[in-house]
């Protein structure tokens, strides 16, 4: 060690390090920093729609811009969804432009579409993760003149003009009920794995599940509820339990994505595979395994592909004046003529997933 | 000893290289930038930019003077979001008016900071440790008033205002950036405080022996984090409008890497709070303008913070690089600090 510890050598080095110079060297940074963006030019926005908005495009020959955002940009559900954007946006000639987060930060997506408002797109199509807090950044889209599109979870709806809906809960439990009413010839015991007893579109899922059965399936009897937290091995766990539970449960009924593997890894573990029935809410890719060995009969979700090319197409519709407040269907073009429910456009019947389907879909 | 550690002189020195570095990266960013980007240098995507960043400087404003005692805080985050909840629950559920609720909110601020301080200075437990608990402590708090699933929404737009406003032709944050970075560079390089957190930093013992207040100066520099993180709160809620426990999550990393890009040894004793700014500067415009080229548009998020990494890497190699040819022109003993010594 040099002399460091001595009180004088400490006087003399603190002395020496107090820097004089640059008396406001903060501000400076701020400053110029602020001021290298701004300065640099306002010539370059001339090209921006943000005020003109819906005039623009069509008549300057500027191809149409749209903005599509998923709620995280790793998962596999809105990958497909992006397949699905990315042919529509080929089809109609409009440049797409896909960006979400990749972390955890809530604020991620409103610096994302405030990031598009400067940008100058045309339309924004958003997959809510924080309903009330983007809803702040939308509007602020919409008062720029932008328009604004939600898919898969919907933001305030003072905040967009459309939102492309890809299955009502309605839909969702009777799909699930009809389904396992017919697996089980109609009479007998099933269970329910959902991710927590508290998720608010699972709670509503159950409630239709129990409409159904209530009306159709009178000798059907839900024996159990059990929570999974959304993890593929709890689930799997829970299955075990709800196996040596219930000796005469003719089916697993998984209403969230990890669980329907879950659950299937567990019914084949006991041997029980084709016995005890496995359906639910997930993925093809997670499940095709399951699937194609008999394990899992069906798995029941939307076509993703169909959700992406869709959205794309309300919103280019959207922008090119096409689709209007207050219309009642929407020609989807390929995918053929969709209801619109008030300002919900309407995806359609889930979509079943069976061993005969499965390896035409990789998402 | 574990790090090596520059001397007053040689540190002060290659700081001013390494904000050298900055100051070309930077300008090669903006540069870059409006050449390459889609209406990056309007008004309107400057006022984003300061925006987007503001809860990140101010956190990183106050971590400066905390990593120049040697020390670190990885709760700032978590305080963060802990506020936000809080002050929700004070306006909303105990019916508080607003400015009340923000005064109590910034008192939390400091009672964290507070807890933080009193752990480590009387119970004389590592910085790392201690924050590392209170990451989760106060995280987890914040999520057990919502229960995970509570948003507080709906606030006036008097309040929204803080977060979505102009003032004099500058988002209002941008003053409150402004103020805070005037202050604490006020604080660290102007006052007998800052070098205290320097001297901290080199050697605590040292620094005792010397008869600086040691606990105190600590303490106060980790109160203060915890009165900015409540602060940053404040504007995070305006700007999104929305409090929920999951605020600020991952700010403290943020906070950590400007500091450290700008030119602050993690080590302690050297560091300055324009350095600090300028790694701020630095990064916001870096994932501000990926998200303007063409070609990166589609990849911006992943991008940005890829390129932060590495530029975090790049600048501290170039200073490195500079600062070993720094030392051997010191030794050829020209240079006037060598002549003090």
């Amino acid at each position: 060690m040099r002399d460091e510890s001595s009180p004088l050598a400490l006087r003399r080095w603190t002395g020496v390090y107090s820097d004089r110079s640059n008396v406001m060297r903060p501000i400076l940074v701020l400053l110029t920093a602020l001021g290298l963006t701004l300065a640099a030019g306002c010539k370059k926005s001339e090209t921006t729609s943000v005020d003109g908005g819906a005039a623009g495009p069509g008549s300057t020959g500027r191809k149409l811009t749209i903005a599509l955002m998923p709620k995280s940009k790793g998962n596999a559900y809105f990958v497909s969804c992006k397949q699905g954007a990315d042919a529509a946006a080929k089809d109609l000639g409009v440049e797409l432009i896909f960006d979400g987060p990749v972390n955890p930060d809530p604020a991620k997506q409103n610096e994302i579409v405030e990031n598009w408002i400067t940008l100058g797109v045309d339309v924004i199509a958003v997959a809510c993760e924080n309903k009330d807090g983007i809803s702040t950044a939308l509007r602020k889209a919409r008062h720029a003149g932008i328009k604004v599109v939600t898919y898969d979870s919907d933001a305030a709806p003072d905040a967009r003009d459309f939102f492309v809906n890809q299955a009502t809960p309605e839909g969702i439990g009777t799909a699930l009920m009809d389904e396992a009413a017919r697996l089980c010839a109609n009479e007998g015991e099933f269970a329910i794995i959902t991710a927590s007893l508290t998720a608010q579109n699972m709670i509503e899922w159950q409630k239709f599940i129990e409409a159904r059965r209530a009306m159709k399936f009178s000798k059907m009897k839900m024996v159990a509820l059990r929570p999974c937290d959304d993890l593929k091995d709890k689930a799997q766990a829970e299955a075990t339990t709800l196996l040596s539970a219930y000796p005469n449960l003719k089916l697993i009924m998984a209403i969230c994505s990890p669980a329907v593997p879950g659950a299937a890894e567990a019914v084949k573990q006991a041997g029980k595979s084709g016995k005890v029935k496995v359906i639910g809410l997930g993925l093809p890719n997670e499940n095709r395994r399951y699937v194609k060995e008999g394990t899992t009969d069906t798995v029941i979700l939307w076509k993703t592909t169909d959700l992406g090319y869709l959205t794309v197409l309300a919103a280019q519709a959207l922008a090119t004046g096409e689709l209007k407040a207050g219309a009642t269907s929407f020609n989807g073009g390929k995918l053929g003529e969709f209801k619109i429910a008030g300002d919900n456009i309407l995806l359609g019947e889930p979509f079943k997933f069976t061993k005969d389907n499965i390896d035409q879909f990789d998402f | 000893m574990f790090g090596r550690k520059d001397t007053p002189a040689t540190g002060a020195l290659s700081l001013r290289r390494h904000e050298t570095v900055l100051w070309v990266v930077l300008v090669l960013e903006v540069l870059f930038f409006q050449f390459a980007g889609r209406n990056f240098g309007t008004a309107d995507n400057g006022a984003n930019i300061v925006r987007h960043t503001v809860e990140i400087g101010l956190l990183a404003l106050v971590m400066t003077p905390i990593i120049l005692t040697g020390g670190i805080d990885l709760s700032v985050g978590s305080t963060l979001g802990l506020c936000a909840v809080l002050f929700g629950k004070l306006w909303r559920d105990a019916g508080l008016p607003l400015w009340l609720a923000g005064v109590l909110t910034l008192g939390n601020g400091a009672l964290c900071g507070a807890f933080n301080a009193t752990l480590i200075t009387r119970l004389r437990l590592p910085p790392l440790i201690v924050t590392l608990g209170t990451f989760s402590l106060f995280r987890g708090l914040a999520e057990s008033i919502t229960h995970g699933v509570d948003a507080f929404t709906h606030f006036p737009e008097s309040f929204l205002f803080l977060g979505l406003g102009r003032v004099a032709g500058l988002p209002t944050q941008a003053w409150i950036l402004l103020g805070a970075s005037v202050g604490i560079w006020l604080l660290v390089h102007r006052t007998t405080f800052g070098r205290c957190f320097r001297a901290i930093g080199f050697s605590p013992e040292g620094a005792r022996y010397a008869g600086l207040p040691v606990e105190r100066r600590l303490a106060l520099a980790y109160v203060l984090a915890g009165v900015m993180a409540a602060v940053a709160a404040l504007t995070y809620t305006a700007r999104l409008g929305t409090a929920k426990a999951d605020a600020g999550m991952g700010y403290e990393l943020y906070a950590i890497t400007a500091v450290v890009l700008g030119g602050t040894s993690i080590f302690g004793g050297v560091g300055s709070v324009s350095g600090t700014m300028l790694g701020v500067a630095a990064i916001a415009v870096l994932s501000n303008g990926l998200s303007r080229v063409p070609a990166t548009m589609s990849n911006a998020a992943e991008l940005s913070g890829l390129l932060t990494g590495g530029l975090l890497i790049l600048a501290l190699t170039a200073s490195a690089l500079s600062r070993g040819w720094g030392r051997r022109r010191l030794r050829g003993g020209r240079s006037e600090e060598r002549v003090e010594r």
